[in-house]
């Protein structure tokens, strides 16, 4: 989510740490920032908001973290003087998936364009601007965190329903013009001619339009569920979506549509012409949670005063994720800071019981043994293409990657393509083996053995270690040089040369003239009396330049000429 | 007389190991020509010069052959200078997921852990429910699974499976030291920094009076293990349905310091995994009492930082890509 500075001050007009300090601190507490930008003359924070924070996927959430930790006031919108009307909006709730609504109906309303501070706004949360009306629902639900809506109730009407769709209508066209098939439990708003909008994306003909001179505000939370079965079974990301598919607070909602109220009057010199609509049946009480001051003490290790946790406590105990003592606790330790817990105070050695199954034991053994007659280690897919034994195949449903979709039966398959892959890359003497799982199905169960496959450089063979005998021992670890990636293949080129020097001299002096990063292997394959023939592997080079390196190393360019 | 030359031009010939063997068999085998004249001593006018002579003759051969190196023998000459520097046979390599493995491994079997696994093919319950993500929780948006029978089955998504299944299968264990290196599974095209299995590094602790010094502490001393004693990393808040509170550790970008880089998206800093106190419900629905025993996990991915190790660049080359490991340097 990103998050503009200077409108972060209109929640906190005291906050003048510097950019850098409140990314810092943002990620501290748990909203991770990755960084900081400046776009168009604004400071933009860029955030990873986590799933239980659906609060603060508004700036108001974030404002109320930012004031505990930094210990500053909190400016709310709560005291304007709305006027109501005594009009009663003829709005009905029927689902029970609406948990809180809240209407107001505005007239008179001049739609145009939007000012510049707030068509630059929605932009640099990645939204165009349509008009005045639109950007400040889009608006409202950035600061609030609550996705809102503005009807136009000439074309949708004034007789709005809540209800879960039960087949009323099948097809309905978003804003957007895509066509969703409805089903009978999907939450909409509708009229009672048709559906007007989802829970989680607007209609066609739900929009406001230049023409639009009356309007019915709305905003609402719904069960999050609903909305997350909803939007997945349309395979539809909104930003109103993600937002109301998280626990939200529905105490908020007064506070952001008479905000949104207000702004509109001022912007679009509309009237407020109804009463305020509020559905509401069943609050949300906040849980009472037994809370030990002592606890987030106890759990971070570290002594922390029991004023400041009943302070933090007291201070965050309204919201909807708080559930537990141990919640409390996190609020606590989070506010006092993670940084002032040591870091040099690790667990020391306990004897406890050994539950290491053998045959991890045994796989480690294996490894260095193979690794000891000279293998090489490899891990190969394990998921293959065919089905050794389609009868007791496993296949996976949904995988992306519709080449690869059966869990491999045996090692071989995928030994064998590790093979392919070195020779493509002319790897010279590939001897390797791999200890991994094989899969199938018995009995109707899904069944799952550790085997080692091997190459011995002519034959493949394989051995199911779940059924062999399993020594519990460990055996030291071999010396091993680092893996690289080949990305070429590997140029072998001879040469004879002639010389009194011994072989451990001629072979380093060689071995220097040649570049490290193209140089693979260099070995002595034959010796009589003062001749020597050399085979040097090159790699990350072409034949050419492999060619021109080796004549030169071993001044056979000069005899040539 | 003996005529030396004659049996010294005959070992001089030989242009191979092969010849020079054939040469020797005819020289000094059993029935080889010097053994024929030796047998012929007794017929000699002057048998001790005679045999004085032929002594000499043999040993000239012997010295003569040992002498000559061909390449039957001077083809394990790479190897001969490499047991000098390493002292070992030739060696295959360990695959570098392995070695980064056992790096952890040894940390924390030094502090008693055992090593632990269990199965990839999962149920619902053991991947999700078991770590707090209940159906239709956001949470499991984090992970795209696959599914091998929809909705019940699928492979393990991440090490805290394994988590799930321990506390489960040893509690009545209790206390607990387990760590486990994994492959995980997400529904992910593979590509140069995509894959669809992948792999993940956990450890578990359940005791009394645990808590997040001991979790942090840890987490630390295994960080500076990996990365030296001059790594800085710090210890945040972040969310993880499985534990309350969690915590993220960032390990400062070693490319850039901290100061931002394209490297640690000029952030300064690289997340390093999760980790936090186990959440109460966790361990509620494993059979634990939580009012008694608390625990850490904490969990990271071992493929990027194995990549980096080895100068890899592309995550295919890890499994069954093409990795292969330069020899020994001679």
């Amino acid at each position: 989510m990103k998050l503009i500075y200077s409108h972060l001050q209109t929640f906190l007009p005291d906050l003048t740490v510097t950019p850098q300090k409140l990314r810092d601190d943002l990620t501290m507490i748990g909203h991770f920032c990755n960084f900081y930008e400046e776009i168009d003359g604004e400071i933009v924070f860029d955030l990873d908001i986590k799933v239980n924070r659906g609060d603060c996927l508004g700036y108001y959430g974030l404002a109320k973290d930012l004031s505990i930790y930094y210990d500053l006031k909190l400016s709310h919108f709560t005291d304007y003087e709305l006027r109501f009307t005594d009009y009663q909006l003829p709005i009905t709730i029927t689902s029970p998936d609406v948990l809180r609504v809240m209407c107001l109906q505005l007239s008179q309303i001049k739609v145009g364009e939007s000012p510049d501070w707030l068509s630059k706004f929605v932009r640099i949360h990645g939204v165009n601007s349509v008009n005045n009306v639109v950007d400040l629902t889009n608006y409202i639900m950035f600061l609030y965190g609550i996705p809102n809506h503005a009807f136009d109730t000439a074309k949708t009407g004034k007789n709005l329903i809540w209800e879960n769709n039960h087949g009323k209508t099948s097809n309905f066209t978003t804003l957007d013009g895509t066509v969703f098939n409805l089903s009978a439990e999907n939450l909409v708003i509708s009229n009672p001619q048709e559906v007007v909008s989802t829970d989680f994306v607007g209609g066609k003909n739900s929009g406001t339009y230049d023409s639009t001179q009356e309007i019915i505000i709305e905003v609402a939370i719904y069960n999050p569920v609903r909305i997350r079965i909803d939007s997945r079974e349309h395979k539809t990301v909104t930003e109103a979506g993600i937002r109301l598919e998280k626990n939200l607070d529905c105490n908020l909602i007064p506070q952001a549509i008479k905000h949104l109220a207000v702004l509109i009057t001022d912007l679009t010199g509309a009237k407020i012409s109804s009463d305020l609509f509020d559905y509401y049946l069943a609050p949300v009480i906040p849980p009472q949670i037994a809370f030990d001051p002592q606890l987030p003490s106890i759990i971070s290790g570290i002594n922390i005063p029991t004023e400041f946790a009943l302070d933090i406590v007291a201070k965050v105990s309204h919201r909807p994720d708080l559930n537990i003592a141990e919640d409390l606790a996190e609020e606590v330790i989070r506010f006092y800071g993670y940084n002032n817990i040591p870091t040099t105070e690790p667990l020391h050695f306990k004897e406890v019981k050994n539950i290491t199954p053998k045959i991890i034991n045994l796989i480690e053994q294996i490894k260095d043994q193979m690794v000891s007659e000279g293998y090489d280690e490899v891990l190969t897919w394990p998921l293959v293409s065919t089905a050794s034994d389609p009868k007791t195949a496993i296949k996976t449903e949904n995988g992306i990657n519709t080449e690869v979709v059966y869990l491999r039966q045996n090692m071989i398959t995928s030994l064998k393509l590790q093979l392919e892959q070195y020779q493509k890359y002319k790897l010279p003497h590939p001897k390797f083996f791999e200890i991994g799982k094989i899969y199938y199905q018995e009995n109707g169960n899904y069944v799952e053995k550790y085997a080692l496959g091997k190459y011995d450089g002519q034959n493949f063979s394989e051995t199911i270690l779940d059924d062999l005998d399993k020594p519990d021992t460990y055996l030291p670890k071999a010396i091993n040089n680092h893996a690289i990636e080949l990305t070429s293949q590997i140029v072998t080129l001879d040469a004879n040369v002639t010389s009194i020097e011994s072989p451990e001299k001629i072979i380093s002096h060689y071995q220097s003239l040649i570049p490290d990063n193209i140089l693979w292997s260099i070995e002595i394959t034959d010796h009589y009396q003062d001749k020597y023939t050399f085979r040097v592997c090159y790699f990350n080079c072409d034949d050419k330049t492999a060619k021109k390196i080796h004549l030169r190393t071993f001044g056979l360019d000069k005899i040539n000429l | 007389m003996i005529d030396k030359q004659t049996y010294l031009d005959k070992v001089n010939s030989a242009t191979n190991a092969n010849e020079l063997e054939s040469v020797r068999i005819e020289l000094l085998g059993r029935n080889g020509l010097i053994n024929k004249l030796f047998s012929d001593i007794k017929n000699q006018p002057d048998p001790k010069t005679y045999g004085l002579e032929l002594n000499s003759l043999k040993e000239e051969i012997e010295k003569l052959i040992s002498s000559k190196k061909f390449s039957s023998e001077i083809r394990n000459l790479k190897l001969e200078i490499r047991n000098s520097q390493f002292s070992l046979p030739k060696l295959g390599h360990l695959h570098p997921l392995t070695i980064t493995e056992r790096q952890l491994n040894d940390v924390f079997r030094k502090l008693g852990f055992s090593i632990y696994n269990s199965p990839e093919i999962v149920t619902d319950e053991y991947n999700f429910q078991r770590l707090n993500v209940p159906s239709n929780h956001p949470a499991r948006d984090m992970q795209d699974s696959i599914y091998i029978k929809q909705p019940e089955y699928l492979l393990r998504t991440q090490t805290s499976t394994i988590e799930s299944y321990l506390l489960q299968k040893e509690n009545h264990n209790l206390p607990i030291r387990a760590a486990f290196p994994g492959s995980v599974y997400r529904n992910e095209k593979v590509n140069r920094s995509n894959h669809f299995v992948f792999h993940q590094y956990q450890a578990v602790v359940v005791d009394k009076n645990i808590t997040m010094k001991d979790l942090i502490g840890t987490m630390d001393l295994m960080f500076k293990t990996l990365y030296g004693q001059d790594v800085v990393v710090r210890y945040r808040c972040k969310y993880y349905p499985e534990v309350e509170p969690g915590v993220g550790p960032d390990m400062q970008c070693f490319n850039c310091h901290g100061k931002g880089c394209p490297l640690c998206k000029h952030a300064g800093w690289i997340e390093m995994g999760g980790s936090g106190m186990i959440h109460p419900k966790v361990l509620e629905m494993a059979g634990i009492d939580s009012k008694i025993y608390s625990g850490f996990a904490f969990g990271m991915g071992l493929d990027r930082w194995t990549m980096a190790q080895n100068n890899i660049t592309d995550i295919r080359a890890l499994m069954g890509g093409n990795l292969a490991y330069k020899p020994n340097k001679l």
